[in-house]
């Protein structure tokens, strides 16, 4: 890491007095007292050990002190003094929870072992967000964060409870009535909590509550109350959708907390109804990559691009069009006029969605689909979404009020504003008191007086209505940790009529759901979530789906002209979040840290990307050092303003000419040791909480960043390592065409891999055959499976340095290729020369086509990684695995030289114990060791490691079936990736069993083997990518 | 043993005590003497006969958990119950004890108020004839102890200990040895004397003759081969044997025998050990398990081989161990309000390294195997030892002589295929992939 933080050992250091200068020459701070033992000559010399005897003893001593290590060490077996009845050791306990955190929302199921929570998984009652994305899965780890805070702390020092909560409510009492106490949390879509503020609100009358995002989309919301009175966001359903067109909304990566990606990928399965993807944005984001067309736009055009498409629309489908047309570019143009045809085309089935949180874009957006008669269908009014609750003009007022000081006392709760809101520290300190309730003395709880430290939501309570007729509960599956106090339980405290949240949520439970759901508390914890339309807990009841009315119609009008006349100059900045980090609520969560980026395939780090053109006009280059390891030049950057210094520059293929992006969460000061000092805070940079700034100038400064990706080649220079179709051809075309099959030529005549043979085959009839099949048609390349895997098979954590060598040793990776603009065809037409060739094969093209593709251990039954292991550590099974028996590895790493997919991972340290990795890995701490998997070997140093294809859970589950007396049913157990995988692109199961998922996929004729020609076999297939082109 | 009695101022008495008269007429004068008694006792009159032998077995199932016959435990001592109450009452208050203090009955009030409202469990199911028989054997209480070593029943058995004669015999041998020696050479020196020889020390003579082992050349290559063979395979042995912890028994916290639980008591591994069936651990039981059974057998009976009370009556320490770490007050028959327990820490004796997978529901569920297959005869053992090598040799050896319980519906149209595959009609182990290092390496 690049870490130049200098660490003082005292003030006297820092004065630089002679005392601490004399100290700082010697290595020990008091002589040795070796005249002692050596300044008696005479002593020494009459003395009958001689050096030779000392020898001897020594190496006598050393001896048996080994033989005596010899000896098994005693082991103490503890059993409980009194079980409890849900806990068998050894068997995983599942409890159904929520995750929140502000920005995520997804019902989970938390699998717990011997008490200790260690794998969130997703929970398959739940209809709406119901995958899990990277953060979701990290989030287990976060528990057994060692920084979170521990005690509550006043004016800096440890304290308890009492004399903590004492100062707080004698605060909140001396507060006049005429100044008010803000209490600023992220979203609150818990019913029960908006009750408890509302009681607070009542016993404070001043008590201001604002809901606070620190990335909003306030803009969207806002126009949405406007028309429906409601606070809220319509239902998106990709799943009824034909054509989606998005204006800078990276919908599969960071949006407005709806995910929406089962539904995109379910829409998108390759047939006549194939839901097409058209995205216009700035920045290569995982939606863009996953578009069928992409058109590379500033967001300073996104707003004369929306009128110009809103005309085009108003116009066909007969609404007035008054508003004018701001100018743009000739070719956007001409992609618009394409678009608004398809739009048109796709009327009532098509969808549009925009990114950012420009109110005017935002109204056009909504005014399209309306216009296309997509209300209703695609955009679904009468289930509205809340889990976005963050008002501009409330945090706006806020810091007004605090600044103006109006405001006594300020309760942070679950936000962090002094890092993520530009002023709010200078604003905060004019207020007498600011109270923080946060997990751990993050930026903003270190400038608090009174810290409040809160459970994380593995050891809370909770409901959650993220939806219309949707409610989920949370429930703590292990007690806190620490002596901390979840929320909800400080604010009813602060109420003070003695209810406990438990009580308080279950008597809610009772009296305002249980009759609407049907469902008792204990089912209803059981379940998780709820889905009933009964649930009538919005304030507004259902919304009705509206229509364009004549006042929306000349909002346009004057939207259209505030449009026109933003004059933009200079380069456009977006702000985005990455998959591991988002908004970097989890920012000291080594998991997300080593995760890639999907698309620029790095870690540990943010960096603004930055196209080659302007890269090459503004000096900005990357290269690569001989260690494998990528470079790069730093940059200054000003926003009105203000600047940030030492920002690295990655040139990213696909970005829009004149726009730079730069990912938040990272930056941090008081997370942790894992993210402290890592990448910029690009919260620094946003001015009025919009997610894009214009004017921005970028300058080149010195010094060279050292970055860690994992992926240097960006291209499949011409080979097929994903295949690819277009839908026409899929529909129409001959399959062998588009999927041909390799043939090795033998004195058969030409045979299939699998019909070519060397050795005998072991028996794969008799019993299972597990085979995978990975779908790169709905592979959105999120990362999800990443991260479970990493969890689920003890991986471990390797830090920056590492990653930056190749060393990572995440099983499974996500390649990410980008087409490029030369290929045989195109070679020969131009006469391009071979060097010539390949050379240009290497570069992405301008606007490249995306693919992503895992690859993990393929599980080859011709596998050339066993056939070189001199001591057959790494040998078949018949069930179609490739073992991997890590304490018959001698390390010589034959195998990962011989495997040509490069899957195999090499333990280069003893990452759980050496010093180098302890700021990283979790597995290093008491509390982070909490999570292994303790049916999973933790590996030590010197073994080669791998995809086992999650071998406890096969041999869990065949255990299961033999204790019932039943056969393995297909689906009910899968591989940790395949369960985390949000758009279901991961089939695992049994080929034997012909009516197998997986069995039905292997005979689809869009499978094919990667490396096909290579005949090793896998047990691991892909099936063929379709692009819908136009 | 038989006894029927008859109690009774009713006309039942005599056809009764005819019916006995007939069958047991050796009987008939203890039984007259015991009616004769009681009417002089005055007792409440009762009119039942029980076999105390099924009586016993009845309350052993059923009534021990709560009752002892000679000292309150959960529930009352029993002991004399048939003379504080009158034959209907017991009848009802064990049939249903609720609802006899529904109907307002101030006894069944008052004993249910004077032990906490510790509710009995109602035995609708029991006949008269089983509660008259657990009412004997309250009478009649146990038949004298006997002692299940075998020997006579009453008598002390006297300890077979060999007295150790091993080291005085090796004494008088090896004395016997040397003075043969020493007349040996003697008699040589002395026939060499009338040989008219010099005599030789035998100093000089075990030196020639080592002198002459040195210079023959195959004697000491042969010598030097055998030294290091034996050496190697000393080493190999020694080497090999690291970690393998055969017959490793360290002593236990609390002094707990397998052998009387087990053994003795009969008593079924799963009962303690009850996740072995659903779990890779078999666990090791809780002090809540202990619990169970300890809270009214607190170790005062237990007794020595010659039958004396092991305790002299008083409660057993290794027991008290157990009240200790779970905090149980005997006196008050009752758990202490917020007792701080005291996990037990048990020595762990079967040791697999982590890199090993075990499972234990695999083997004792699925493979229906014995849990003595691998943990030997621990009804036997007083102190558990590992019985096992628990080394991979091991392991790999039973997979290969095994046979796979097919009969599970998981093997249904598996086991025929496999038959097939390999030619023959036993499936062991290794045909289902019981030898492959993923099993249980991972």
């Amino acid at each position: 890491m690049a870490n130049s933080k200098k660490y003082w050992q005292g003030f006297e250091d820092l004065v630089d007095s002679p005392l601490a200068q004399k100290f700082a020459q010697n290595e020990f701070a008091e002589d040795l007292p070796t005249d002692e033992f050596l300044g008696n000559e005479e002593a020494l010399g009459t003395s009958k050990t001689t050096r030779r005897d000392f020898l001897k003893y020594l190496g006598f001593s050393t001896a048996a002190a080994t033989l005596a290590a010899c000896e098994a060490p005693i082991v103490e077996s503890i059993p409980y003094v009194v079980k409890p009845d849900s806990i068998t050791p050894g068997i995983p306990t599942y409890y159904a929870s929520t995750f929140f955190d502000g920005a995520d929302y997804a019902p989970v199921l938390v699998k717990t072992r011997e008490g200790r929570p260690i794998k969130i998984e997703p929970n398959d009652l739940a209809t709406f967000n119901k995958a899990t994305n990277a953060r979701v899965q990290g989030s287990v780890l976060s528990l057994y964060d060692s920084a979170r805070l521990r005690q509550p702390m006043v004016d800096g020092a440890a304290a308890d409870w009492n004399s903590a909560l004492a100062k707080v409510k004698a605060a909140l009492e001396s507060v006049s009535a005429d100044k008010q106490i803000a209490l600023v949390t992220g979203t609150v879509i818990s019913p029960s909590t908006k009750q408890i503020i509302a009681d607070l609100q009542q016993k404070y009358t001043n008590l201001k509550h604002i809901n606070y995002d620190a990335v909003s989309v306030s803009a969207g919301l806002d126009i949405y109350q406007e028309i429906l009175g409601e606070r809220a966001l319509p239902l998106y359903r990709f799943d009824k959708a034909t054509l989606v067109v998005s204006l800078g909304a990276d919908f599969l990566g960071d949006w407005n907390g709806q995910n929406v990606a089962p539904e995109y990928a379910a829409a998108r399965k390759p047939g006549n109804k194939m839901l097409r993807h058209i995205q216009a944005e700035s920045l290569m984001s995982i939606s863009g990559a996953n578009a069928d067309k992409r058109i590379k736009t500033k967001p300073t055009e996104y707003g004369a691009a929306v009128v110009y498409l809103a005309k085009k629309i108003a116009d066909a489908t007969g609404y007035s069009s008054s508003f004018s047309v701001p100018a743009l570019r000739d070719d956007l143009k001409a992609q618009l006029d394409g678009i608004a045809k398809e739009l048109i085309a796709h009327k009532q089935t098509a969808l549009f969605v925009a990114g950012g949180n420009d109110s005017d874009i935002q109204r056009f957006a909504m005014s399209i689909n309306m216009m296309l008669g997509n209300s209703g269908v695609t955009v679904d009014y009468t289930e509205p979404v809340y889990v976005r609750q963050g008002s501009d003009a409330d945090v706006a007022q806020l810091m007004a009020d605090m600044k103006a000081g109006n405001v006594d006392v300020v309760l942070t709760a679950g936000v962090n504003p002094v890092y993520s809101l530009n002023g709010f520290a200078d604003a905060a300190s004019k207020v007498k008191m600011h109270v923080a309730l946060t997990e751990r003395l993050d930026e903003t709880a270190e400038k608090a007086a009174v810290v409040l430290p809160t459970n994380h939501y593995l050891e809370s309570w909770g409901d959650y209505m993220p939806k219309y007729g949707y409610y989920s509960l949370a429930q703590p599956t292990i007690s806190p940790l620490f002596d901390t106090m979840q929320t909800q339980d400080i604010l009813l405290q602060l109420v003070g009529d003695g209810y406990t949240y438990k009580g308080y949520l279950k008597e809610f439970y009772t009296s305002k759901v249980a009759s609407q759901a049907g469902l008792g508390w204990n089912k209803a914890l059981q379940n998780g979530v709820i889905e009933s339309d009964a649930l009538a807990m919005s304030e507004s009841g259902v919304s009705a789906t509206p229509a364009l009315s004549e006042n929306m119609l000349s909002a346009l009008v004057t939207a259209a002209n505030k449009i026109a006349n933003q004059k933009a100059t200079g380069m456009d900045l977006v702000f985005y979040q990455k998959a591991g980090i988002g908004t970097g609520e989890q920012a000291n969560n080594p998991w997300l840290h080593e995760l890639p980026d999907p698309i620029t395939r790095i870690s540990w780090d943010n960096y603004l990307t930055m196209s080659a053109a302007d890269a090459a006009s503004l000096g900005f280059q990357n290269w690569h050092e001989s260690n494998g390891g990528m470079n790069g030049n730093y940059a200054r950057v000003t926003v009105d303003g203000n600047t940030l210094e030492n920002i690295p520059v990655f040139i990213q293929p696909g970005q829009t000419q004149g726009t730079i992006g730069l990912a938040l969460g990272y930056g941090r000061s008081a997370a942790g040791k894992v993210a402290n000092g890592l990448g910029v805070n690009a919260y620094a940079l946003m001015n009025n909480m919009q997610l894009w700034q214009t004017n921005v100038t970028v300058e080149k400064v010195d010094g060279e960043h050292e970055f860690a990706s994992v992926q240097l080649a960006h291209t499949m220079m011409g080979r097929k390592i994903v295949n690819e179709v277009t839908l026409e051809d899929y529909i129409h075309g001959d399959a062998h065409d588009w999927n041909h099959k390799h043939t090795f030529e033998t004195y058969k005549g030409p045979l299939t891999s699998s019909e070519t043979n060397l050795w005998d085959d072991l028996d794969h009839e008799t019993l299972h055959m597990w085979n995978m099949s990975i779908d790169l048609n709905s592979c959105i390349g999120c990362g999800a499976c990443v991260v479970a895997c990493h969890i689920e098979n003890n991986v471990p954590v390797v830090g920056k340095d590492e990653v930056r060598r190749h060393r990572d040793m995440h099983w499974l990776r996500i390649d990410r290729y980008y087409s490029s603009d030369m290929n045989e065809a195109v070679a020969e037409e131009q006469g391009v020369g071979v060097i010539g060739k390949y050379e240009a094969m290497e570069r992405a093209s301008e606007n490249p086509e995306v693919v992503f593709q895992p690859v993990m251990c393929q599980h080859c039954n011709h596998a050339p990684c066993e056939t070189v292991c001199p001591v057959a550590a790494t040998t078949h099974s018949r069930e179609g695995l490739n073992h991997m028996a890590y304490n018959r590895c001698i390390g010589t790493r034959y195998c990962a030289n011989n495997c040509p997919y490069k899957v195999r991972r090499f333990n280069w340290f003893n990452y759980q114990a050496n010093d180098k990795f302890a700021a990283v890995n979790p597995a290093q701490d008491d509390y982070g060791r909490m999570v292994l998997n303790p049916d999973v070997t933790v590996r030590a140093r010197g073994v080669m490691e791998k995809c086992s294809m999650c071998i406890q859970r096969i041999q869990y589950a065949k255990l299961e079936a033999k204790k019932k007396g039943d056969k393995v049913i297909d689906g009910s157990f899968t591989t940790a990736c395949a369960q985390a995988c949000p758009t279901g692109s991961i089939t695992f199961g049994d080929v034997n069993n012909k009516k197998s998922q997986v069995a039905v996929a292997k005979e689809d004729k869009r499978a094919y083997h990667l490396l096909d020609e290579v005949g090793t076999q896998p047990s691991v297939f892909y099936q063929t990518k379709v692009r819908n082109k136009a | 043993m038989a006894l029927y009695y008859k109690f009774a101022d009713s006309n039942l008495v005599t056809t009764h005590l005819q019916f006995m008269m007939n069958r047991y007429l050796q009987k008939k004068v203890i039984a007259l003497f015991i009616f004769l008694f009681s009417l002089l006792t005055a007792v409440p009159a009762y009119a039942f006969e029980g076999n105390a032998a099924n009586g016993k077995k009845l309350f052993k199932q059923n009534c021990a958990a709560c009752h002892k016959l000679d000292k309150k435990a959960i529930g009352p001592a029993l002991a004399g119950v048939t003379e504080r109450r009158t034959e209907e009452w017991l009848l009802a208050w064990i049939r249903n004890n609720a609802e006899l203090r529904a109907s307002g009955d101030a006894d069944a009030n008052a004993i249910f108020k004077e032990y906490n409202g510790s509710v009995m469990s109602a035995f609708p199911n029991f006949s008269d004839q089983d509660i008259y028989d657990i009412l004997q054997y309250t009478i009649e209480g146990d038949a004298p102890a006997v002692v299940v070593d075998g020997n006579t029943p009453g008598t002390v058995p006297v300890p077979t200990e060999s007295p150790d004669y091993v080291l005085p015999m090796m004494i008088i041998l090896g004395v016997l040895f040397l003075l043969l020696i020493s007349l040996l050479v003697k008699m040589k020196n002395t026939l060499r004397v009338v040989q008219g020889r010099e005599p030789e020390s035998i100093v000089d003579e075990v030196s020639a003759f080592g002198r002459a082992l040195v210079a023959n050349k195959f004697i000491m290559t042969i010598g030097t081969l055998g030294v290091g063979v034996v050496f190697l395979s000393f080493t190999y042995w020694y080497f090999m044997g690291i970690g393998v912890e055969q017959n490793y028994q360290p002593s236990q916290p609390i002094a707990f025998s397998h052998k009387v639980h087990a053994g003795d008591n009969k008593i079924d591994c799963n009962y303690c050990h009850s996740t072995a069936r659903h779990s890779k651990h078999s666990g090791i039981p809780s002090a809540n398990v202990c619990m169970n059974c300890h809270k009214y057998i607190d170790g005062s009976e237990i007794k020595n081989a010659d039958g004396s009370l092991k305790y002299d009556g008083e409660r057993s320490p290794e027991i008290a161990k157990i009240y200790d770490a779970i905090g149980w007050d005997p006196e008050a028959v009752a758990f202490i309000d917020n007792y701080e327990q005291k996990p037990i820490k048990w020595v762990r004796i079967h040791n697999l390294p982590d890199l090993a997978y075990f499972n234990h529901a695999q083997h004792v569920n699925a493979g229906q195997l014995e849990c003595q297959t691998c943990h030997g005869p621990v009804q036997e053992m007083e102190e558990v030892y590992q019985y096992s090598e628990l080394t991979m040799g091991w392991c790999i050896n039973c997979h290969r002589e095994t046979e796979v319980q097919t009969a599970n519906g998981y093997y249904e149209g598996y086991a025929d295929k496999i038959k097939e595959y390999y030619h023959t009609d036993k499936i062991t182990v290794d045909k289902i992939g019981g030898m492959e290092c993923g099993k249980c390496h991972y």
